[in-house]
């Protein structure tokens, strides 16, 4: 029998606050995150906001050896993953051995250490290239520094698929948990602004001056921003077993896509981002008429806002689902976006609130959406959609469910008649 | 695990590009043995003399995908994209560049790479650096994405399930193995090449020189390598519904992680993460020990980490098993190396010696083989293939 996943912990590092009251109490206020830099001089480049992490300082969540031995992006992972830990009430004995897997989400990794050994080699030839930086650097250690923390010694898995990071991480830990591979799943996804990331969206000439307003007809594009959010995924029986578990969201079924279309711009007709959104509803057993909430990509491009509204017509038809982007107050946490934006919805399940896309103030008419215009919005939360796009086509959608409202999980009957023919598509 | 069949193999190795020149230069002990390791030309390597590496030789992707839109690709976008097309036109889903079975929207990609974007990062960087962040080419920044190359796979060979980039590390290509697996298994696609590419450039070399992990002679102890190795996989069914040619079957997988003690450093071989590895491995496979005729292991002439993988190789396979080298032939390539592993293995099924072997006799044949991958951290994944015959 499959197992039904369930998120029993949640840990934020934002710029708009840190664990779950703050994240909440923030999201539910609409308060922005978005703020000039301060972690490097982006005036000459024109651009100089984002949504930077101003307050997080690794050594009130990690102990000193841990401050040394791992860079920024480790550390801002390890720290919201103790917040989901705690969160959870779980004992640290239930979380060791092989049944405790970790997969963590990311589009650079630890683009900061990586720029320091760039920075000493660029400037003073191969011997510049700083040794001691080199144990910090690769992608791999965002889940093992996780995996050593907590004792789990399951699968270490690194998913970088920009910015539908999150999702894939959290759809993969789930698929795990499902299948009996594993009873938890620390999963999540990471990102840090960095300099040269800046600079390469300023080169795109995707980066709006000051505000990011998805949806927005006069919208400037999007706002980089940056953080880590982290869920403990568990299975139904495992937090049954254990005392003080709550189940706070169910983990219903994700879909995923690639475009093939484009390596940084979607598809303009979306449909990628159609059918990761069908195979979502799906996988879930529940159809469109089912969602209460969808959770925006919202990056505030207009290539993305359109493709986005497609979506909505397309999967909805007439039916106006309200849609919100919480990138208006965190900007575009990139591979971290849709795992932030999954405990957003984590909140929207919890107390059926909707948060607001800020700076919405000109509705556009191509994109004529239900939005959650500048205040949270009460109302109906069983099921949620939190939907995303990433750099390279990628497409995923995962589905979030208040406990006990969706129809267990089960193995859905494979036919490969059409294998022989290209021509017979589902 | 349910067992998978592999159906088509892709790859671009430093003895060969394409099933067939590879089968052909493993079947010869001298092509093997004489693997090319010489001076380098994938990046200016005038700052480090004497120090040799498993290029590709004369690796020319127009040669398989035209002159058109190269111009920004880096050389790992252009390894997995060569790769991808052989394996698809190889497991007979495509011919002359369309699906001829299947379609775009089942097939899917799933591909290991541990440190492909620090090629376009360090060209950007030094733009950046040395004159102007503001002149840095955004039609190169999109190289910068750890999953760009699998992304732009996608493009060029229309691939629309699902792409998935897997960053593990040496793990790496035996961890897509798994993940694709599930994602079979949960019906996310019907097909998936699924494998590993890495590719050489010099802050990736140097990165591994300042480390002092590179041996500096040519009897291929501690050299980098480079290489894409995709297979096509598929459940049984579905490759009996096509009527494909199963070359071997993934039947499975193992993987754990464990931390150094106390507060060591994170560098580290852990010859009891790959021993458990390879039983939960075995135990997948619904297969013993004794099963096993060769393993490919992840063994690379880096002292440290040899010596904990032929001990866990030893308590958990036994100490007579043969263990073969690959990476003495195709170099450290990192997150393609468990791929390489297996292109290996499917060779010495079809009859090809394993070589060359650090421990153990030849077998009379290979019917039963494991990969290992060693991580870098404490972490260790191993694969378990069987042949059909």
């Amino acid at each position: 029998m499959m197992q039904r996943v369930h998120i029993t912990g949640v840990g934020v590092v934002s710029s708009i606050g840190m664990g779950r009251a703050e994240f909440f109490r923030a999201l539910a206020e609409g308060k922005s995150g978005i703020s000039p830099i301060e972690s490097f001089d982006a005036q000459p480049l024109g651009r100089e906001y984002a949504g930077e992490v101003k307050n997080f300082h690794p050594k009130d969540h990690l102990t000193a050896p841990e401050v040394r031995r791992m860079g920024r992006c480790s550390a801002m992972t390890l720290a919201a993953a103790r917040m989901a830990v705690e969160d959870a009430a779980i004992a640290p004995e239930l979380l060791r051995g092989t049944r405790t897997a970790v997969v963590i989400g990311t589009t650079m990794g630890e683009a900061g250490v990586i720029a320091d050994l760039d920075h000493g080699w660029i400037a003073r030839g191969p011997k510049g290239l700083r040794r001691a930086l080199l144990p910090k650097y690769g992608s791999t250690l965002l889940p093992i520094h996780v995996a050593r923390a907590v004792g789990a010694a399951g699968m270490v898995l690194t998913l970088p698929a920009a910015c539908a990071a999150g999702n894939y991480a959290i759809g993969f830990g789930a698929d795990l948990i499902r299948s009996g591979r594993a009873d938890v799943v620390v999963a999540g996804a990471v990102e840090l602004i960095q300099e040269l990331e800046f600079s390469g969206f300023v080169r795109l000439a995707a980066m709006a001056p000051s505000r990011c307003q998805p949806f927005d007809l006069n919208r400037q594009g999007l706002i980089l921003g940056e953080g880590a959010g982290i869920v403990l995924l568990e299975s139904e029986a495992h937090a049954g077993r254990r005392r003080g578990a709550k189940l706070q969201a169910e983990v219903g079924g994700y879909g995923m896509s690639c475009d093939a279309y484009h390596i940084t711009r979607p598809h303009p007709e979306a449909t990628g981002s159609i059918a990761a959104m069908r195979r979502a509803l799906e996988s879930s057993g529940v159809g469109p008429g089912d969602v209460d909430f969808v959770n925006a990509h919202g990056t505030g491009t207009r290539a993305n806002d359109l493709a986005e509204a497609k979506v909505m017509r397309e999967v909805f038809g007439s039916r106006r689902v309200p849609i919100s982007s919480v990138k208006s107050t965190l900007g575009h946490c990139m591979g971290a976006a849709s795992a932030l934006e999954a405990i957003a919805c984590v909140m929207t399940l919890e107390n059926g609130l909707y948060p607001p896309t800020m700076g919405y103030e000109t509705p556009d008419p191509e994109c004529d959406l239900e939005v959650v215009a500048n205040r949270a919005r009460h109302g109906k939360a069983d099921i949620v959609l939190n939907n995303s796009l990433a750099f390279g086509g990628y497409n995923a959608v995962t589905c979030f469910a208040r406990p006990g409202v969706l129809p267990p999980p089960r193995e859905r009957p494979r036919s490969f008649a059409n294998a022989q023919s290209p021509l017979v598509q589902t | 695990m349910t067992p998978r069949a592999l159906t088509g193999l892709g790859i671009v190795s430093t003895v060969g590009t394409g099933r067939a020149e590879f089968l052909r230069a493993m079947a010869s002990p001298r092509l093997v043995r004489e693997a090319p390791k010489g001076p380098v030309a994938a990046f200016d390597a005038s700052p480090y003399p004497g120090v040799f590496v498993a290029e590709v030789p004369g690796f020319d992707a127009s040669r398989y995908l035209g002159d058109k839109g190269l111009r920004t690709l880096d050389r790992l976008t252009k390894l997995m994209i060569v790769s991808a097309r052989l394996a698809l036109h190889d497991g007979g889903l495509k011919k002359d560049g369309l699906f001829v079975q299947s379609s775009a929207e089942q097939a899917g990609i799933v591909c290991s790479n541990a440190y492909g974007s620090l090629e376009a990062i360090a060209e950007l960087d030094r733009v950046a650096i040395l004159e102007d962040a503001r002149y840095i080419n955004p039609a190169k920044f999109p190289n910068t994405v750890s999953n760009s190359a699998s992304g732009y796979v996608s493009i060029w060979e229309d691939l629309r399930a699902l792409n998935v980039a897997v960053s593990d590390g040496n793990c790496g290509a035996l961890d897509a193995v798994a993940c694709a697996d599930i994602y079979l298994e949960t019906g996310r696609a019907d097909v998936l090449l699924v494998g590993g590419a890495e590719a050489l450039s010099e802050g990736l070399f140097l990165a591994f020189h300042r480390l002092g992990a590179l041996g500096a002679g040519t009897d291929g102890s501690g050299t980098l390598g480079e290489g894409s190795a995709l297979f096509v996989m598929e459940p049984l069914e579905h490759a009996a519904a096509r009527g494909a040619t199963v070359l071997a079957e993934i039947v499975g997988y193992g993987t754990a992680f464990l931390p150094p003690p106390g507060e060591a450093l994170l560098f580290r071989a852990s010859a009891e993460a790959l021993e458990r590895a390879i039983a939960s491995a075995l135990a997948d496979a619904g297969a013993v020990a004794a099963d096993v005729d060769v393993v490919a292991s992840s063994v690379s002439g880096m002292h440290a980490f040899d010596d904990e993988e032929l001990a866990a190789i030893g308590r958990a396979v036994g100490p007579a098993v043969a263990v073969a080298a690959p990476k003495a032939i195709f170099g450290e390539t990192l997150g393609a190396g468990g791929a390489m592993g297996m292109a290996a293995i499917i060779a010495w099924m079809g009859g090809a010696t394993p070589t060359p072997l650090v421990r153990g006799l030849p077998p009379a044949r290979v019917r039963t083989a494991l990969v290992t991958s060693m991580g870098f951290y404490g972490n260790a994944s191993a694969v378990v293939m069987r042949s059909r015959s």
